[in-house]
C-alpha cells in the first residue's frame, strides 16, 4: 500500500482552520507533508470472524475470547453475520519525528501531528478496499473504533491480542489502553449479506458531545 | 555447565534442529485466539507433552518450552504467577524430550512498547525479564525471540546474563524491507548483541524462508556468532489464517541459506512436526559452512549504524565547559535547550555525538541517563557517552540503546581497571587517552607505548581490537608549539603501526591564538592526512565540517563527490562559507520592527531586531512594550478566528528567538526576565503530550519559566517539582477518559500535601464541570486561556 499524498483538507480541519490557510502555513504544510511521507511507514492487518451472539450490550465472536462491549457497537452490528477486525499504524518513526519536531519547531509538529492523524484514516480506507476485494458480495458498515460512544477503550490489548497485531504490523497499547505507536487505529467493521443502510454515527450517541468544537459553532465532524 | 552442553550440541552436529510453532498447533488442539496459550502448561500438560515429543520424533534437538508470553504483564489477568507457569513449562517439556533433546526458555515480547513510544520504562522491562529468567533455571538454554526492539532485547540480555548461567539465543523479526517494526537495521542488532556476548543470533516470524534469505545474507556479513533462522511456513491468508507453502517447498528454501553459515534451523508460525523432518531430511549430509568475516569497527542506535571507515565527525557541543547557557539549562533541567544542541549538530553534518552533563551543582548520573534517553527519543546517531566518573558512565552504557562509544579510559592503572570492564560488559568502543600517572608524555614514542599498552589491557578482557580508538592527545599550539607534531606523529603510528582507529579533540589546538578557526582548521587537515578517524569538533563551524568533507572528497572516499554536492550544491560556497555559521544567507524581508515580525512569522528577523533594539533600550522595556502586546495581538486574533493555531504558535516561535536573544544578553548581566515559574506535566498512563508542549511554547514565550515534566508524569514528581520551586501555578493535561483519574489523583496529591499553588487542567476529553469536579482551580481550552490564566496568577 503506497500513500502518495495526504489528505490535507481532513488536516487543516483538525487544526481548526477554517477557510483557506495563508500562505505561511501553506509552505509549511508542503514541508511538512514531504517529510511525513518519507518517515511514516504505514501496515493495517485485519481477520474475519463470525458473530456468535449479539445480546444487548456485548457481541462475541466464534473461535475469539474478545468480546465487544457496549449498546452502541450492539447496535451497530444488529443484522451482521460477521465482523472484520481492523488495525492500522502509520509505525513508531512517526512518533520519534513528532518527538524531534516538538523538541525543534512547535508549528511545524501540530501540523504534522494533524497530517499524521489525516494520513491513518487514509490507511484505513487502503484497508477497507483490500478488505472488500477479498471478501466479494459482502456489504460492509462504517468503521466502528474502541473509544466511540459506550464501546470501551480498555478492550484495545484484548482487540489486539486477537489480532495478533504486536508480531504481525507492530501495533501495542498501553496499560490505560492508548495505542502505541501513537498514530493508529483498531476499529469493528459489519460484515452483511445483503446491501445495508451505513447509519452514521450521531451526535446523541457521542462521548464528545458535551464538549465538541464542532457542535459548538452548530456543525459536526461529518 | 548450561553452556557447555550447548556448545557440545554445536560442535557434535553440523546443524541444530529446533522445533517449529507452538501458537499454531495449540490453536489446532482448540485454544481459541486470544487465550492464554501459557495456562495449558498447567491445565493441559498433555497437549504440551504431546506437541514436544512430536518435534523430538521429526528430529528437532532443541525445543522450545510453552513460555513465550509467561511474564507479568501478559499473565496479570489470568492470576496465575510467572514462578507458577514456566516451571511447569520446562517440567512439561523435559519429561516429552527425555535426553534427546535441550530445553530451551522461550520469551517473547513483553507485550507493550518501551519509552520513549510507550510507557515501559527499561528498568522495568529488566526486571520484568530477570523474573522470567529467575523462574525458567532449570531449562538449559534461553532464547529471546520475536523481538522487533532491539532496546527491549538488550534489557532481556542484561537480565539473562545478570541472572543466570544460561547459553543465550537472540532472534529478531524483520520485514522485506530489511527493518524491524521499530526500525532497528540488521547491521545494528549484529554488533550490539554481539557487544554483549551472547551465543547465537538470528531471525524468527514474519516472512517465509526464501523471503527471509536477502534478511539471512545481511546478517552473515555483520556477525562471527552461530546463526539462527526460524521461519514462517510462507505468507499468511487473513481471511483463512492458513499459510502458503507446504513442507518440502520450506525445507528447500532452507538449502539456499546454509551458506550464509546457519547453524540453528527451525520453524515459526504455521509450521509443525511435518516442516521439522523435511528440513532435517533436506540438510542431511549438507556441511555447515562458517563464512570469512572480519568484523570493522562501528557504532550504532537501532536505526543507524556508523562503520568507522572513514573521517566520522564526533560533535562536541554537548559539553557545558565554558558554555553559560548550557550550564544553566543544566540546571533547570531544560532538556529541549540539549536536545537543539543535538538537533542543529546533525543537520550541520556530525555522524556521532559527544554527550557530556558534568556539573558540580548537578546529579551527573541522573543527567547523565536523562539526556541520553532524551537524545536517543529524538535522533538515531550514535553518541559518545563521556564523564570522568565510572558510575556516570555505567549508568549511561546500560540504557544506551545500540552500541556507544566510551569517553575515556587512559593509561592510569585505576583507569584501566575501572573503565575497561564495563566496555567489555556493555560491549561499546572505547576512547584511550595516551597519558598515564606521569601525565602526557612530550614524545610520539612515548604516547604511542601508552596506546599500546591500553589496546594489550583491552584485549586481555576480551575487547576487540576493532573496538579500541586512541586519543593522541591536541595540545595548545600557544603554550607548546614543539608538541604538535609529536601528537600528529604519534597519531600516524598509532594508526599504521597499530592498526588502530584513532580520535582526536581538534579545537583546542588554537586556544589563545588569534584566527583560531585558521589554525583549527589546518591542524585538523594535517591530522586527517595522518590517518585522523575520528575529528572531535563543533560541527556547526562550517569551515571544519567543510574541511572533513573536502577531505574525503579529495582522497576518493567520497566517490563522485556526492557527499559533497548534496552539501554544497544549494548553497553557494563563497557566500555562505562564512566563518562561524552554516546557516544560508537570510533572504531580505525588508521588516525592521518587532511586531510585524511577530505578526509575519519571521524568525530570524526577529532575533535581528532584537539585537538591534538591545543597543537602545531596556530588556524589561523590549519585553513589556514589544514583544508581549505583540503576542497578545496574535493572541486575541486567534480567539476571534483570525488566525489559527499553526500562525499563533509561528508567532510564538519568533518571540522566542527574540527571548533567547535578550537571555543570553542578560545572563552576561546576570538580571533575568521571569514573569514566574509554573510546572506543566501530562499525567501519569497518558503520552500525548503535544497540548501540553503547545502550552510550554505560549507560556515561556509569555516569559514564564516552564518546568516540563513531561509526558506519563507521577503525582509524586508534580509534588515534588511544585514545591521545590515554590510555584504558584501547576497544569495538568489528560487526552484519555482512562487517564483523568490519574489527573484527579495528581490534584488530590497536591491538595493533601497543601502546596500553596493553583492548578489548570486541560485536554480534549476535559470539561469545566469535570474540571471544578475533580478539584482544579481552573479549566483552560486552549492554550492562549492557559497563558491568560498564568497571566492572573502572576499579575
Amino acid at each position: 500500500m503506497i500513500i502518495t499524498s495526504i489528505n490535507r483538507a481532513e488536516a487543516f480541519r483538525y487544526l481548526g482552520i477554517k477557510g483557506a490557510p495563508d500562505n505561511a502555513t501553506l509552505q509549511l504544510a508542503n514541508e511538512c507533508e514531504k517529510i511525513l511521507l518519507s518517515e511514516m511507514t504505514p501496515k493495517f492487518c485485519w481477520t474475519y470472524a463470525d458473530i456468535s451472539e449479539n445480546s444487548d450490550n456485548a457481541v462475541k465472536l466464534s473461535g475469539y475470547t474478545l468480546v465487544l462491549g457496549g449498546n452502541d457497537i450492539s447496535t451497530h452490528l444488529n443484522g451482521c453475520l460477521g465482523v472484520v477486525l481492523l488495525a492500522a499504524t502509520l509505525g513508531n518513526s512517526v512518533d520519534m519525528l513528532l518527538r524531534k519536531k516538538q523538541a525543534q519547531d512547535m508549528a511545524k509538529a501540530v501540523i504534522l501531528d494533524a497530517m499524521a492523524s489525516a494520513a491513518i484514516e487514509q490507511v484505513c480506507d487502503e484497508a477497507e478496499k483490500e478488505i472488500a476485494e477479498k471478501m466479494e458480495n459482502k456489504h460492509f458498515t462504517w468503521r466502528f473504533s474502541p473509544g466511540y460512544g459506550d464501546f470501551p477503550i480498555e478492550v484495545q490489548n484484548d482487540f489486539l491480542k486477537a489480532l495478533n497485531a504486536q508480531k504481525v504490523i507492530g501495533l501495542c497499547a498501553s496499560p490505560s489502553g492508548i495505542l502505541t505507536p501513537t498514530k493508529s487505529v483498531t476499529a469493528v467493521i459489519g460484515v452483511h449479506e445483503k446491501s445495508v443502510e451505513n447509519k452514521k454515527l450521531s451526535c446523541e450517541s457521542c462521548n464528545m458531545r458535551e464538549r465538541c468544537n464542532y457542535r459548538k459553532t452548530g456543525g459536526t465532524c461529518q | 555447565m548450561k553452556k557447555e552442553k550447548f556448545y557440545k550440541l554445536l560442535s557434535e552436529n553440523e546443524f541444530v534442529f529446533l522445533d517449529g510453532a507452538m501458537g499454531t498447533m495449540l490453536q489446532a488442539k482448540g485454544l481459541e485466539t486470544g487465550g492464554v496459550p501459557e495456562l495449558l502448561n498447567l491445565t493441559k500438560p498433555e497437549w504440551l507433552t504431546e506437541i514436544h515429543s512430536a518435534y523430538v520424533s521429526a528430529g528437532s534437538q532443541l525445543v522450545y518450552a510453552n513460555t513465550f508470553g509467561a511474564n507479568r504483564y501478559k499473565l496479570a489477568e489470568t492470576g496465575k504467577s510467572v514462578a507458577e507457569i514456566i516451571p511447569a513449562a520446562i517440567a512439561n517439556a523435559k519429561s516429552a524430550v527425555g535426553d534427546k533433546a535441550l530445553v530451551a526458555l522461550d520469551i517473547g515480547p513483553i507485550g507493550q512498547l518501551l519509552e520513549p513510544t510507550g510507557t515501559l520504562s527499561f528498568e522495568e522491562a529488566y526486571d520484568i525479564f530477570r523474573e522470567q529468567v529467575e523462574a525458567g533455571k532449570e531449562a538449559d538454554v534461553v532464547v529471546f525471540e520475536t523481538m522487533t526492539d532491539l532496546y527491549e532485547l538488550k534489557a532481556a540480555v542484561l537480565a539473562a546474563k545478570e541472572n543466570s548461567d544460561l547459553p543465550i539465543i537472540c532472534t529478531m523479526t524483520f520485514e522485506q524491507n530489511m527493518r524491524t517494526f521499530t526500525g532497528c537495521a540488521i547491521s545494528s542488532m549484529a554488533i550490539t548483541l554481539e557487544g554483549l556476548g551472547v551465543d547465537a543470533i538470528g531471525v524468527n516470524c514474519s516472512l517465509g524462508p526464501r523471503e527471509l534469505e536477502p534478511v539471512v545474507a545481511e546478517l552473515s556479513k555483520w556477525t562471527t556468532l552461530p546463526i539462527v533462522v526460524k521461519a514462517n511456513a510462507g505468507l499468511p491468508d487473513p481471511v483463512t489464517n492458513t499459510y502458503d507453502i507446504t513442507p518440502e517447498e520450506f525445507a528447500e528454501s532452507y538449502v539456499n541459506l546454509v551458506k550464509y553459515g546457519v547453524k540453528l534451523v527451525g520453524g515459526c508460525c504455521g509450521t509443525n512436526p511435518d516442516f521439522i523432518r523435511a528440513v532435517v531430511n533436506k540438510l542431511n549430509g549438507m556441511k555447515y559452512t562458517k563464512p570469512e568475516v572480519k568484523l570493522e569497527a562501528a557504532v550504532c542506535t537501532p536505526a543507524k549504524t556508523v562503520e568507522i571507515n572513514q573521517p566520522r565527525i564526533i560533535g562536541e557541543r554537548i559539553n557545558p565547559t565554558g558554555k553559560k547557557l548550557f550550564k544553566e539549562a543544566l540546571k533547570r533541567g531544560d532538556i529541549d535547550y540539549i536536545l537543539n544542541q543535538a538537533i542543529q549538530q546533525i543537520e550541520a553534518g556530525a555522524d556521532i555525538l559527544d554527550v557530556n552533563v558534568g556539573l558540580p551543582d548537578i546529579d551527573e548520573k541522573e543527567m547523565m541517563v536523562k539526556v541520553v534517553k532524551a537524545i536517543q527519543s529524538v535522533t538515531d546517531l550514535p553518541l559518545q557517552l563521556d564523564s570522568t566518573r565510572p558510575d556516570v558512565l555505567e549508568a549511561a552504557l546500560r540504557i544506551y540503546n545500540g552500541k556507544p562509544i566510551v569517553n575515556s579510559v587512559n593509561g592510569e592503572e585505576g583507569s584501566l581497571k575501572a573503565i575497561l570492564p564495563l566496555v567489555k560488559k556493555y560491549g561499546a568502543a572505547v576512547v584511550g587517552l595516551t597519558l598515564d600517572e606521569g601525565g602526557i608524555p612530550k614524545t610520539a614514542d612515548g604516547r604511542f607505548a601508552i596506546a599500546e599498552k591500553i589496546l594489550d589491557r583491552a584485549q586481555k578482557i576480551g575487547i576487540p581490537k576493532r573496538d579500541v580508538f586512541i586519543d593522541c592527545l591536541t595540545l595548545t599550539a600557544s603554550a607548546e608549539q614543539k608538541a604538535v607534531m609529536e601528537t600528529i606523529n604519534a597519531l600516524h603510528r598509532v594508526k599504521t603501526d597499530l592498526g588502530l582507529k584513532t580520535v582526536l579533540g581538534v579545537s583546542n589546538i588554537s586556544f589563545g591564538l588569534p584566527n583560531r578557526e585558521l589554525v583549527n582548521c589546518n591542524f585538523l587537515q594535517m591530522a586527517l592526512t595522518n590517518g585522523l578517524d575520528l575529528p572531535i569538533i563543533n560541527p556547526n563551524a562550517a569551515l571544519m565540517t567543510g574541511a572533513v568533507r573536502a577531505y574525503k572528497l579529495l582522497t576518493n572516499i567520497d566517490e563522485n563527490a556526492t557527499e559533497f554536492i548534496a552539501a554544497y550544491a544549494e548553497s553557494s560556497m563563497t557566500t555562505s562559507m562564512s566563518s562561524t555559521s552554516t546557516t544560508p544567507v537570510q533572504q531580505k524581508s525588508g521588516v525592521t520592527d518587532l511586531p510585524t515580525a511577530i505578526a509575519n512569522g519571521l524568525k530570524s528577523e526577529g532575533a535581528k531586531i532584537t539585537e538591534e533594539l538591545l543597543k537602545t533600550h531596556d530588556t524589561m522595556d523590549i519585553v513589556d512594550n514589544m514583544l508581549i502586546p505583540a503576542l497578545d495581538k496574535a493572541g486575541a486574533e486567534f480567539e476571534q478566528g483570525k488566525i489559527f493555531l499553526p500562525q499563533l504558535i509561528m508567532a510564538a516561535n519568533v518571540a522566542q528567538a527574540a527571548f533567547e536573544v535578550i537571555k543570553s544578553h542578560m545572563s552576561a548581566g546576570g538580571e533575568t526576565v521571569s514573569k514566574g515559574k509554573v510546572v506543566l506535566a501530562t499525567v501519569k498512563g497518558d503520552i500525548h503530550d503535544i497540548g501540553k508542549n503547545i502550552v510550554k511554547v505560549l507560556l515561556e514565550n509569555y516569559g514564564f519559566d516552564v518546568i516540563d515534566l513531561g509526558k506519563d508524569v507521577p503525582p509524586e514528581t508534580v509534588v515534588e517539582a511544585a514545591v521545590s520551586h515554590s510555584v504558584k501555578l501547576v497544569g495538568l493535561s489528560a487526552l484519555m477518559t482512562t487517564t483523568l483519574g490519574a489527573m484527579e489523583d495528581t490534584i488530590k496529591l497536591l491538595h493533601e500535601n497543601n502546596v500553596p499553588c493553583k492548578i489548570v487542567v486541560g485536554g480534549a476529553v476535559l470539561t469545566p464541570e469535570y474540571a471544578e469536579k475533580i478539584g482544579a482551580d481552573y479549566y483552560a481550552k486552549d492554550a492562549k486561556e492557559t497563558v491568560d490564566i498564568a497571566k492572573k496568577i502572576y499579575s
